[in-house]
């Protein structure tokens, strides 16, 4: 046969797996849908047109920036714009006023991520930096539209508070009308209050007061850790940023990005590993007597851990690196929520995490093959 | 049997081998006119030894060996030189080749047949396998006889026999594992007496049950070993074989190893018993971009237009032409190359078969890292590189890198990381820092 020359150059290797940046950044979309439902049921419609402006909004920001730039737009449309609105959107109470998502987002797009080169170039998750700008600017809206869970579901079923704690049981709690929570580690940090309070008595001497604050601190802790709780936190029955609560559908998500392997299971295992010992040890009213299944059931912690701890452009590559991080986010998200100033320590924890992850890629860096001699 | 090991990392490809592993292999007369490199192994070509309208016979040295990495070449046919000159390579730009008009291709002794190679000193041997131009023949084609005289400060003491071929769609070692199980041990043998070594193995991956029976069968001590790509990169089957990583910047004879491919093996059985020069190869055409993808025993300077023929042509669809695996293999532009003693196939890839992505920036996904064989950072060398600060680079290993591919193989941006690193590494070599 006469040779032909008609072949395409390319380097090796020549086959190559399916997934692409793409399919991670939709795969991930998929992932948080089932969790969508969940702030649909509980908070209402309005939960989901935040999450749609949110989205929108990111699309058409990285859109503009890319234009700007004279980027090839079609980056706008990989995924990854959508996977930021939606976080932020899921970070946020779903009684804000709709510019607030809409604001928020532009900002992590534009200057959390195009301002630093855009896709797999952004220091920190632009979904956490976005709300940690709502955060500082707008404080008051970011802490007041807790809505109830129950808005939009059919249930008639009001001993509900807000925060997913069963008020009749509350109500058993002397005093109980004078707690005041909107999400359950609202509640929580108010116990911490309480045992403040307690031990300022006890210092100045009056001690029936004292005793009465510990005993409310103690009741309310009893209701925390009781099983209708740890049910409606499950389920996403609580109070809390639209899209953090359901924990079984967030857990849903998770289970569908291992399958697809998108999951890299170091970071959210050492991560939510972390507060649960560190919840145990310093979560509740004194050492080594908190409640590690509450810790991890409340809060933003399980949508953070499987959506924001393991961003892939923002933590480490290397697999000890992964673990430091998640252990570091942990012990920040724990020391945030005995001892800062907010309730939640989730979103601050992975955003201070980010900021040294290249210097826990540098730390890290796996010797080489051969670099130990084994047998020398 | 023992329990099939491995190594950490690696990568679990498609492996496309039912394509082509169930055609015996075919022996293919020599074509009208072959192409003969003079650069088929690793190392300085071979100085040409005749000169245009000589008759040379089946055996001749064509070629003499050309300093110490160097090995003779010989001619494959009896036949007239018609001209010597550059021309396409497999695995360079273009070589230095004996075309010779073949007349026929009956054998004459070339060398005198051993029928008891334990009656010959090592040296003896050693120097009969470097006179027959026997080189590995499992890709990167060192000279074999180099690889038998180890510095005396070296203490060999094992020998593996590569038989994993690990590139998907590969199935020469294959084949000749089941077809020519007696060379190899016999090869195996006479290497092993060499060395003078008492640990033996041969290693083949658990997808090809036929060949682990039939070796062991034979009495080989065979080391069954998981599929995973690279499993046949020489450091990762010592690893796997022995526990012993070979040091970075080293060599297998740094831990007491020296690993030979089946076919190099077979070869030497060829040079030493019968006294047959390296001549011949097996070699498999696969790949959906050809009609019957077979397995053929050619003689080397064959076209590859020529095997394609013999395969029936190319299918319509047809887009990439690639000598070796799809792994680690080159791309060629034309099917007017030669076979060399490397050759181990010659894949013929459609548009659906090849990966098409667009390459995007590194998401910092860590898959890179977390399949990379030699536990490298293929994204952060790879962007040190792009950047072209290449000191960076070689802090990171570059230089370590054995290009398999495998972090190419699962990054999602598509990213060519094989090609920055290997540009990289040029660099380093060529002395920049930056």
């Amino acid at each position: 046969m006469a040779p032909t020359r008609r072949f395409e150059l390319a380097m090796s290797p020549h086959v190559g797996a399916s997934q692409t940046t793409r399919k991670i950044m939709f795969d991930v979309v998929i992932a948080l849908l089932p969790a969508l439902a969940a702030a649909t049921w509980f908070f209402g419609p309005r939960a989901l047109l935040i999450v749609f402006l949110s989205a929108a909004t990111a699309v058409t920001a990285e859109y503009l920036c890319l234009k700007f730039m004279k980027r090839p737009v079609s980056f706008a449309l990989d995924g990854s714009a959508i996977v930021t609105g939606m976080l932020l959107a899921y970070n946020l109470p779903s009684g804000v006023p709709l510019w607030l998502p809409v604001i928020g987002t532009a900002f992590a797009i534009v200057v959390g991520k195009q301002a630093f080169g855009g896709l797999g170039h952004n220091i920190v998750n632009p979904a956490l930096l976005g709300r940690a700008f709502l955060m500082a600017s707008f404080p008051i809206l970011m802490t007041a539209g807790w809505a109830a869970p129950e808005a939009w579901s059919s249930s008639t079923d009001n001993s509900w508070g807000t925060s997913g704690i069963v008020q009749e049981e509350m109500s058993t709690i002397p005093m109980a009308d004078a707690i005041s929570g909107a999400t359950p580690l609202n509640v929580l940090k108010q116990t911490f209050d309480l045992d403040a309070s307690a031990e300022n008595a006890r210092n100045e001497g009056n001690i029936a007061e004292a005793e009465s604050l510990e005993e409310r601190a103690d009741g309310i802790r009893t209701v925390l850790s009781s099983n209708s709780t740890y049910m409606n936190l499950l389920i996403g029955r609580s109070g809390g940023c639209l899209g953090e609560t359901s924990v079984i559908l967030l857990l849903v998500g998770a289970i569908y990005l291992v399958m697809r392997g998108v999951l890299e299971l170091r970071l959210p295992i050492s991560y939510l590993g972390t507060v649960a010992v560190l919840a145990w040890v310093f979560g509740g009213s004194g050492w080594f007597d908190g409640d590690p299944l509450f810790h991890v059931l409340a809060g933003g912690v399980i949508l953070g851990g499987i959506f924001m701890v393991s961003d892939m452009v923002t933590t480490p590559v290397t697999p000890k690196g992964r673990i430091i991080f998640g252990i570091g986010a942990g012990l920040l998200t724990m020391v945030i929520r005995r001892w800062g100033g907010y309730p939640e320590g989730c979103s601050y924890s992975i955003l201070l995490m980010n900021l040294v992850t290249p210097l826990i890629d540098k730390l890290t860096l796996p010797k080489v093959f051969g670099e130990v001699k084994k047998n020398g | 049997m023992i329990k099939a090991r491995s190594f950490k990392g690696g990568i679990h490809p498609p492996g496309n081998k039912d394509l082509s592993s169930k055609q015996p292999i075919t022996r293919l007369p020599a074509p009208e006119t072959i192409w003969v490199p003079l650069c088929q192994h690793m190392g300085a070509p071979s100085r040409p030894s005749v000169s245009k309208g000589d008759k040379v016979t089946r055996g001749q040295e064509i070629g003499a060996q050309n300093g110490f990495i160097s090995l003779p070449t010989h001619s494959p046919v009896n036949g007239t030189v018609k001209s010597i000159e550059d021309f396409p390579m497999p695995h360079r730009r273009t070589g230095p080749c004996v075309v010779i008009e073949t007349e026929s291709e009956d054998g004459g002794q070339v060398f005198p047949k051993w029928d008891d190679y334990s009656n010959h000193s090592p040296a003896e041997i050693t120097e009969r396998i470097k006179l027959a131009g026997v080189c590995g023949m499992g890709g990167a084609s060192f000279p074999t006889y180099v690889k038998l005289t180890p510095p005396p400060d070296k203490n060999i003491d094992t020998l593996i026999i590569n038989g994993i071929e690990c590139e998907p769609y590969l199935t020469a070692d294959h084949r000749l594992m089941l077809e020519n199980p007696d060379d190899i041990i016999l090869g195996m043998e006479i290497l092993a007496y060499t060395l003078g070594v008492k640990r033996c193995l041969i290693g083949i991956e658990i997808n090809k049950p036929d060949a682990i029976n039939l070796m062991d069968e034979k009495g080989c001590c065979v080391l069954p070993l998981k599929v995973s790509y690279p499993q046949g990169a020489e450091k990762q089957l010592i690893d796997a074989a022995t526990g012993r990583e070979v040091p970075a910047g080293g060599l297998p004879l740094d831990v007491g190893v020296v690993v030979q491919n089946v076919g190099t093996a077979a070869a030497v059985a060829k040079a030493v018993r019968d006294g047959e020069p390296s001549l011949r190869r097996i070699i498999t055409v696969t790949g959906r971009g050809v009609v019957s993808p077979d397995n053929y025993d050619a003689c080397v300077g064959t076209l590859f237009s020529d095997l394609i023929g013999k395969s029936g042509g190319y299918t319509e669809d047809v887009k990439r032409l690639i000598s070796g695996g799809p792994m680690m293999g080159i791309s060629l532009y034309t099917d007017g190359v030669p076979v060399t003693k490397g050759t181990s196939g010659l894949l013929v890839l459609t548009g659906d078969e090849v990966r098409d992505v667009v390459e995007s920036p590194c998401i910092r996904c860590g898959k890179c890292v977390d399949v990379c064989p030699l536990r490298l950072t293929p994204n952060l060398i790879a962007l040190a590189a792009e950047n072209e600060r290449w000191k960076l680079a070689g802090d990171f290993g570059a230089l370590n890198c054995m290009a398999c591919g495998t972090c190419s193989y699962v990054c999602p941006a598509g990213r060519y990381l094989v090609h920055y690193i290997k540009k990289a590494q040029d660099a380093i070599r060529a002395g920049k820092e930056a």
